[in-house]
């Protein structure tokens, strides 16, 4: 008898663990659904109408996001969740946006990069009727419509030390050519020691640490540099055409890339680091660095950085070059299933002065909008914003590259810092390279 | 023999034709894709979970009650393997064969939206880079397997002597088992590439790709030898030590004991030590990813420019997928991985058997 009530227990025990398990499982996808009314009580905000959701990618703009979602809903009543994830890349916010897709919980809006467009055709909502297209020219436009909201802008080209250059008498206006480029670094390198630097460029081509910077960013340059803003670049669609590669251009910028060498540190060209290629621009022992403006945040923060000006130079590896590359690096998208209505008023809401005002102060962003004029206090800034202004900013067509190719184009730069492979070289080496890649 | 009255058989039945019933319903509609709704007043519930749960439950107390006294317990042993058998098909053997038939189509992690056959497989044996590495993976299985068991075996035999602070040694010998391999990547590609080009003035051992290779090699024996060291010993301390006397009153020299007693006698050790050295070195990720991320060239192999020169299958994979976006190309890589794999475990574990009895 004992023995029996026992086991009734212990079926008991186990009937209601499961049937806890169901009904607690029952209310997740309940509320995940986005659906069902149910889910309002598990916002903090009393708001009318669902939450909608945005997924970002980026952790050091949470704050700053939680805050301007809190405002929106103060002054709408439209509650809005925001969601962060991933570190230094978004690749894990595309795990996670992969992974909400299969469990049916995708946000309203999520954090998407232009590569990453492709893979969600015919799911996302067109916002080319919105208000806030008439004010940026930098929204991410495909077969869909206008699919990706700007919210930030960066730019790449060589960015250089202004205090230095000043102290050396060159003068950064002549930096649109190879010549002048070749005879800035020879002034520099003859008052090394004068000026303190140990190296007159900052270049790192360790493919294992620094691919990002020459597969996608270097090259990059060559796809786009000095064409004007919006343009179609006739070198991506060559290479998008079977990875072809122009012979001569490819040359041009491979005997930039020489000359770069040349003055660089060698140690850190071959095995250095970001925080190696850094920490030299910052200690100001090298005039010039292959960054572009993301770079401020990591110089500013650095304690050896004393406060010097900056700027960005066009990287012209041929005559004339005088633009530097960039656009918004990162968009937000709009699900086609999600409430697309309040998601559309949000994000032109984010367009508008003032969380264009946010993004510029506290999230340090150049702002892709024209609604303000408030510039970042980061040491790049201005100089994005006057490019930006000029209509200076070439297209960033590298972001549209297939996939991983730079994985593949970082050790050819890696074999052409080391020596093994000479101009000729690096120009027919990287030929294969693309088209093997393209061919597979 | 006990009869089962009227109301037992009824209930059973109707138990178990009623769970049945909402669990297909439940998951017909999940495959559907609908939901089932039910309003509290304030607003509208899903409910399609519970209605499977409740399916669930009552499917099991009709089989519970089920009016049979022969298969009675092995109904009841078999209730209580439910649970365990329920997460090992939902976690191992559905997404075993979800992954096989990803590998047929062209899954991009969101969507399925063509199948595709073969292609797959075909695609990835066209592409040298893939071919290189496999080819650099059975390299480093080969020299692995012999240099750890090797080297485990020497530190222990040292292990096993009278020497002083044994227990240091052994502890030490051991620990770098305990630090995960990204951390020891780091750790080692910092030794490499600053420590030693720094003391020795030469170039980085990372710069070249079969140097780089061989540096891996060093940081896994590192990493893997005090593992399979401590197994060792504990075959040598399992060695009788009435036989090792009984050797050395017939006198045995230590060579002759090691080769002619201690070896043979810890026979079945080593079938362990080399299939645990020989399946973990297959799957060789975390230290490649932190020291090279694959990275390095080989200027020609198959007539194409190598850059992937350090990358082993599992980062290959896992850079198919993630950096490359392909996700069913790189399923179907796995799925070979897991061929392969398969195939070498087998085969190993069959010949080291069959050594042991012969023994």
């Amino acid at each position: 008898m004992k023995k029996k009530l026992l086991s009734v227990l212990l079926a008991t025990a186990m009937v209601s663990s499961l049937v806890a398990c169901g009904v607690s499982a029952g209310d997740e996808s309940a509320s995940a659904g986005g659906d069902a009314s149910a889910s309002t009580a598990t916002t903090e905000t009393a708001a009318s109408g669902d939450a909608i959701v945005l997924l970002n990618g980026k952790p050091e703009i949470n704050e700053q996001l939680q805050a301007l979602a809190a405002a929106y809903t103060a002054e709408s009543g439209q509650a809005v969740e925001i969601q962060t994830v991933g570190g230094s890349n978004s690749a894990t916010a595309s795990d996670t946006l992969k992974k909400d897709y299969q469990a049916g919980t995708m946000p309203d809006i999520f954090v998407a990069e232009a590569n990453q467009f492709a893979n969600w055709e015919g799911m996302l909502a067109d916002m080319s009727d919105q208000e806030w297209t008439k004010n940026t020219e930098l929204e991410y436009v495909n077969g869909d419509g206008t699919v990706g909201f700007p919210y930030m802008v960066e730019a790449w080209g060589i960015a250089y030390n202004a205090d230095v250059l000043d102290a050396a008498g060159v003068d950064p206006s002549t930096l649109t050519s190879p010549a002048g480029y070749k005879a800035a670094f020879e002034t520099l390198e003859a008052k090394k020691d004068e000026l303190g630097l140990t190296a007159v460029v900052s270049y790192g081509a360790n493919a294992a640490e620094l691919g990002w910077s020459t597969g996608t960013h270097m090259f990059g340059q060559y796809l786009d540099a000095g064409l004007a803003a919006g343009a179609d670049s006739k070198w991506f669609d060559l290479l998008q055409d079977g990875g072809k590669i122009d012979a001569d251009r490819m040359t041009q910028f491979a005997e930039f890339i020489d000359l770069l060498q040349q003055h660089s540190n060698q140690t850190i060209a071959t095995t250095g680091n970001y925080d190696q290629e850094v920490a030299l621009f910052a200690q100001g022992k090298a005039a010039f660095i292959t960054q572009g403006s993301w770079f401020g945040a990591n110089l500013t923060s650095s304690a050896d950085y004393s406060g010097f000006k900056c700027g960005i130079a066009p990287f012209a590896f041929a005559d004339g070059i005088d633009t530097i590359c960039g656009g918004a690096t990162s968009y937000w998208a709009v699900y086609s299933d999600g409430n697309v209505d309040a998601a559309k008023a949000f994000l032109q809401w984010c367009s508008e002065e003032t969380a264009q005002k946010s993004f510029v102060n506290d999230c340090g962003f150049v702002s892709p909008f024209n609604t303000v004029s408030d510039v970042p206090s980061d040491p790049f800034a201005a100089a994005v914003n006057t490019y930006k202004a000029n209509g200076k900013l070439s297209p960033m067509h590298t972001f549209e590259k297939k996939d991983g190719l730079q994985n593949d184009t970082s050790v050819v730069f890696e074999d052409f810092a080391n020596g093994k492979l000479d101009v000729a070289g690096f120009v027919e080496t990287i030929s294969k390279v693309c088209e093997a890649y393209y061919a597979q | 023999m006990t009869t089962f009255s009227v109301g037992r058989r009824v209930t059973s039945f109707a138990l178990l034709i009623a769970g049945i019933a909402l669990l297909v319903f439940a998951l017909v509609l999940d495959f559907l894709g609908l939901k089932f709704y039910i309003d509290l007043g304030n607003g509208n519930l899903d409910i399609r979970g519970a209605i499977l749960v409740v399916g669930i439950i009552l499917a099991i107390v009709g089989i519970y009650l089920f009016p049979t006294l022969k298969y009675h317990r092995t109904i009841v042993y078999g209730l209580f393997l439910f649970p365990l058998l329920a997460t090992f098909l939902v976690t191992v053997i559905i997404p075993l064969f979800f992954g096989i038939g990803y590998s047929f189509t062209d899954w991009d992690g969101i969507r399925v939206r063509n199948v595709v056959g073969l292609e797959n497989y075909v695609r990835m044996f066209r592409q040298p880079g893939f071919l290189w590495s496999i080819l650099i993976t059975f390299l480093f299985v080969f020299f692995n397997v012999i240099l750890v068991n090797l080297i485990g075996f020497l530190l222990a035999l040292l292990c096993t002597t009278k020497i002083k602070a044994l227990g240091f040694f052994r502890a030490s010998y051991f620990l770098p088992n305990l630090i995960g391999g990204i951390v020891l990547g780091y750790i080692w590609k910092f030794i490499f590439t600053s420590v030693l080009t720094n003391m020795l003035a030469t170039k980085s051992m990372l710069s070249e790709t079969p140097t780089a290779i061989a540096a891996i090699v060093i940081v896994y024996i590192w990493q893997y030898g005090g593992y399979i060291m401590l197994i060792y010993i504990t075959g040598l301390t399992g060695v009788p030590a009435d036989t090792l006397e009984a050797a050395s009153i017939d006198g045995a020299n230590p060579w002759q004991t090691l080769t002619k007693i201690k070896i043979p006698m810890i026979a079945p050790t080593i079938t362990i030590c080399t299939f645990l050295t020989l399946t973990s070195a297959f799957k060789q990720f975390d230290v490649n990813l932190a020291m090279t991320n694959g990275s390095g060239s080989i200027a020609d192999f198959m007539g194409a420019y190598i850059t992937n020169g350090t990358e082993m299958l599992a980062l290959n994979i896992y850079s198919t997928a993630i950096s490359q976006n392909q996700y069913a190309l790189s399923q179907a890589k796995a799925v070979l991985f897991f061929i392969i794999l398969a195939v070498v475990s087998i085969i190993q574990v069959r010949t080291s058997n069959k050594k042991e009895v012969t023994l």
